[in-house]
């Protein structure tokens, strides 16, 4: 057994929160702390948690349902309420597919091809977690809005992107591009060339080699990465707010619509919609959990980008 | 310092990695502990040493009761398998950490564990290193700078773990002979663990064998290696063909061949015996000494000795290791019969199941 | 060879293009319309520089207080066993999932007055909501898992016998964490305060509600940039936008540099 397997099962058998321990194993090991550090320290941890995460989400749910379950259900199922779950959806399902395609696409050029400026383009893969959401937002108002570049082109064809439907696909395709590359660039990299020289010898040509080799492997990782980029997706709210105008029934995504409840002082319904959209968080925790472990994660998140969702 | 294990047990969850060990080191003793991967001997070192506890039994250090005592306070020094040296400081700093962090009352002026730092860098021979980090050294050079580090709070006992597992085979091998030069210059007591037979009987004063949480046999390197007491110990100190025989009348029978061997410790009819290769001698015909008839099936001649794989007469295989000079003697080759007769110090003889 | 470099290329440099490169020259040449005088005179007003100021002591704030506490998370959750601790360890990534305006709204609703922490700390009288201790409560929430991820892993990865050599050789558990432990996970603990920090800089959402957005004093540079666009004034929203993105820019680099340098002393 190598040396930190037993201390690993040592632990296992020894160190516990009460310190509770069998009189063998009373005596002080040689890396164990001394119980009032472990109190301490577990302590402030948990409470840190309980008061910066578990009162928050738990506040969601019971402002929700102050003022009854009646309330609730109306708040969710209302016509706006609806009409911002559709856009929600809408916004999801365009901008997932297009960053999945970028994601496959850069991480094949990255991973599979060596040329000048290789790592530059790694780098602006991660572009979007320097900008802060509001710029992110305003980038598309500079180029797309009444006063942007094309603003007058557009206007001239009636054609509007900021404060309608394409402005907010456009800025939440932005904001979440680099999730579904970064997961596969590692990913498709450790994997190794291998197996598709193997394929293209066997005579496969380059989208059968895609389709029956790479894809296969990487499909917990994509499904990860998915997860991931439709949480931000569906999640965003500083740069969708710069580019949505705050259309009541037709430029509103829940997050923004939980904001003009909040802001009509309509409490009990913007944590009705808040509610949602917690539980979609959760639900993208679980799913995460699931496909960490096969994707290679384990139980630690590498990916950490600068910036996430607003 | 004497090191004593009393009736020692350890288990890791349903594991049994020692089960009722007892050992005397004697102080100024160099032991070995030698056996398989599993066979305990890391974790008899660890409790040794205080990082582990045993579920029973005790430890003494110098006659003292030990097994309660924190690793801090027993005065050991342990060098790791994989070295351990601390990344983000300089061969100095990790040297000189012992003796830094010393409780004011008992830390030596700076001056002084310069002097000591230096001191024990020119005896491992690095003092040249003293600013670079562990990342710039080789593996034993490293290993020489746990060492080091190990030697600067002046232990009572040395404790190495397969100290010498991770390096080639020449580095191995110098280090080896270093380390024997080294106690004999420090009279410390020392233990090491290793799985190297060849290591234990080399390096080691004394050297205990251990198997599946026992210990097997443990004396003198001359001792276990002329006389083990198990078939155990006879096969993983040396190579052994193994034959299933009996015993009878003072003789052992293997398959009705009688070898010139007085038992001693054979009670029952059935035995296992084991013949060392190197000690057979080869006939090209039986002259009216008992011997074992055999056909040579395969002579592999690129090495210090020739091992001839041969084929007895009643189906068995058996490997001879003879010189060069006898293989040429004897003109041996495929298919030639022989007549071996293994020389008695060579034959050990085990209770047979 | 393995085909596909021109499509792949092609499809992504184009991409790239269209979604992100060209959209942030907008900002650069808008500016550089403005001349220095009017792009000084914008950036360098009082309630501009305010806005800095307190966005970026912020941030400082809750990263360093992330980094103190998700040391702690990160250790109990790597080296302690208790009841509740996958579930411990499942929440930390709680504010990477939630939309920023629902923690806005709910930090904004547990630090009122009346609400569930609020009510507490009146008594002492702490006011957190529409106060610059408002902001910093948002930033330590969306940073938190900044620290304990980066943390996690290096935590999990050191040597136990590191420690053990550590016991051996005299020292106590604080000299070993100090001497031994601390100086191995440095570079993680950088690495994540950086993180934690770049995007507290930028934080939008859960900061709007909190701070009360009162200029010059919980005017948080997001907010400023936001109103600015609601006024139309594109040029000041946009020289205020530059610097963040300079700011934000050298923040990404120092963290790549951080993230490369500590695989120099890695080997052990």
């Amino acid at each position: 057994m190598r040396s930190d397997e037993v201390e690993l099962t040592s632990v296992m058998h020894g160190e516990g929160w009460g310190g509770a321990e069998t009189p063998a194993k009373a005596v002080a090991r040689a890396t164990a702390d001394p119980v009032w550090a472990r109190r301490l320290i577990l302590g402030a941890a948990i409470g840190f948690m309980t008061l910066f995460v578990l009162l928050p989400l738990a506040a969601v749910f019971t402002q929700a349902l102050r003022n009854g379950v009646r309330v609730y259900l109306a708040a969710v199922t209302s016509a706006e309420a609806r009409s911002a779950i559709r856009l929600t959806l809408t916004v999801a399902a365009i901008a997932v597919p297009l960053n999945v395609i970028f994601g496959l696409s850069s991480a094949w050029a990255i991973t599979r091809f060596d040329f000048r400026g290789k790592h530059l383009l790694s780098a602006l893969i991660d572009l979007p977690f320097a900008v802060s959401p509001v710029i992110s937002g305003m980038i598309y108002v500079l180029l797309f809005g009444a006063q942007g570049w094309f603003g007058g082109w557009l206007a001239d064809r009636n054609l509007k992107i900021i404060f309608a439907t394409p402005g907010i696909v456009l800025a939440t395709t932005f904001v979440t591009f680099p999730f579904v590359a970064r997961e596969l660039i590692p990913l498709m990299e450790s994997v190794g060339i291998e197996e598709e020289l193997a394929a293209l010898t066997l005579g496969a040509n380059g989208w059968q080699t895609f389709f029956r080799v790479t894809l296969p492997n990487v499909k917990w990782g994509l499904l990860y990465g998915i997860v991931i980029c439709n949480a931000r997706a569906m999640g965003d709210f500083g740069a969708v707010s710069v580019v949505s105008g705050h259309i009541r029934g037709l430029t509103n995504t829940l997050p923004l619509y939980v904001e003009i409840l909040y802001n009509d002082y309509d409490f009990a319904a913007a944590f009705a919609v808040a509610s949602l959209l917690s539980l979609l968080a959760v639900a993208t925790l679980i799913a995460k959990r699931m496909l960490g472990g096969r994707s290679g994660h384990g139980v630690v998140d590498a990916e950490l980008p600068v910036k996430e969702a607003a | 310092m004497s090191i004593e294990v009393r009736s020692v047990d350890k288990r890791f969850g349903s594991f049994v990695a020692l089960d009722d060990v007892s050992l005397s080191i004697p102080s100024g003793e160099l032991v070995a502990l030698l056996g398989p991967s599993g066979s305990g001997k890391t974790t008899l070192l660890r409790i040794i040493a205080g990082l582990e506890t045993p579920d029973r039994g005790s430890v003494f250090l110098n006659n003292e009761e030990a097994t309660t005592r924190s690793v801090r306070e027993r005065g050991v020094g342990f060098v790791f398998q994989h070295y351990a040296l601390f990344r983000h400081m300089t061969v100095f700093e990790n040297v000189a950490f012992g003796l830094r962090v010393r409780p004011r009352a008992d830390r030596p002026a700076e001056s002084e564990i310069q002097r000591r730092v230096m001191e024990l860098l020119e005896l491992v021979q690095l003092d040249w290193t003293a600013k670079r980090y562990p990342s710039q050294l080789s593996g034993g050079q490293r290993q020489r700078i746990a060492l080091a580090r190990a030697l600067a709070v002046q232990p009572k006992v040395l404790l190495l773990d397969e100290p010498f597992g991770a390096l080639d085979a020449k580095v191995r091998e110098e280090l080896r002979r270093w380390l024997r030069r080294l106690h004999q210059e420090l009279h410390l007591t020392g233990v090491f663990v290793t799985h190297d037979q060849e290591e234990a009987l080399e390096v080691a004063t004394q050297v205990a064998v251990l198997n599946e949480g026992k210990i097997e046999q443990a004396g003198s390197p001359d001792d276990l290696y002329h006389r083990p007491a198990t078939p155990f110990v006879s096969s993983f100190l040396s190579s052994v063909n193994l034959f299933h025989g009996r015993v009878e009348d003072g003789r052992v029978y293997v398959h009705e061949t009688p070898l010139l061997v007085t038992p001693e410790k054979t009670q029952s009819t059935a035995a296992v015996v084991h013949v060392r290769p190197h000690g057979i001698d080869v006939q090209l015909k039986a002259n009216g000494k008992p011997g074992i008839a055999a056909t040579i099936k395969h002579i592999n001649a690129a090495g210090p000795r020739a091992k001839v794989e041969m084929l007895t007469d009643w189906g068995d295989p058996i490997l001879v290791e003879m010189d060069h000079q006898r293989l040429k003697e004897l003109s041996l080759s495929v298919d030639v019969k022989v007549f071996l007769t293994p020389r008695d110090e060579s034959v050990f003889v085990y209770d047979g199941a | 060879m393995i085909p596909g470099f021109g499509l792949t290329m092609g499809y992504t440099l184009t991409y790239l293009s269209l979604i992100a490169l060209i959209p942030l020259s907008t900002i650069l040449l808008k500016t550089a319309g403005m001349g220095w005088v009017r792009f000084f005179a914008t950036v360098a007003s009082p309630r501009v520089l305010a806005a800095y100021r307190l966005t970026i002591l912020a941030s400082i704030a809750g990263a360093t207080i992330n980094s103190i506490f998700g040391l702690g998370v990160a250790w109990s959750l790597v080296r302690y066993e208790f009841p509740g601790k996958g579930i411990l360890d499942a929440i930390v990534d709680i504010p990477f999932a939630l939309p920023t305006s629902v923690a806005g709204i709910t930090l904004t609703t547990l630090y009122a007055q009346n609400g569930w922490i609020g009510r507490l700390l009146a008594p002492l009288g702490l006011k957190v909501s529409y106060t610059p201790l408002g902001v910093i409560v948002a930033l330590v929430f969306i940073g938190l898992p900044f620290v304990v991820r980066t943390v996690q892993p290096v935590l999990q990865d050191i040597e136990v016998e590191l420690e053990e050599a550590a016991a051996t050789l005299g020292a106590t558990r604080l000299q070993t964490f100090n001497k031994v432990l601390l100086p191995a996970l440095r570079p993680a603990l950088i690495t994540g305060f950086t993180l934690a920090f770049a995007r507290a800089i930028g934080e939008y959402g859960s900061v709007v509600f909190i701070s009360g957005n009162m200029p010059m004093r919980t005017e948080v540079v997001p907010l400023l940039i936001m109103t600015k666009l609601e006024q139309f004034d594109y040029q000041g929203a946009t020289a205020i936008a530059l610097v963040m993105l300079a700011l934000s820019f050298a923040l990404l680099l120092t963290i790549n540099i951080l993230q490369r340098n500590s695989l120099r002393h890695a080997v052990g």
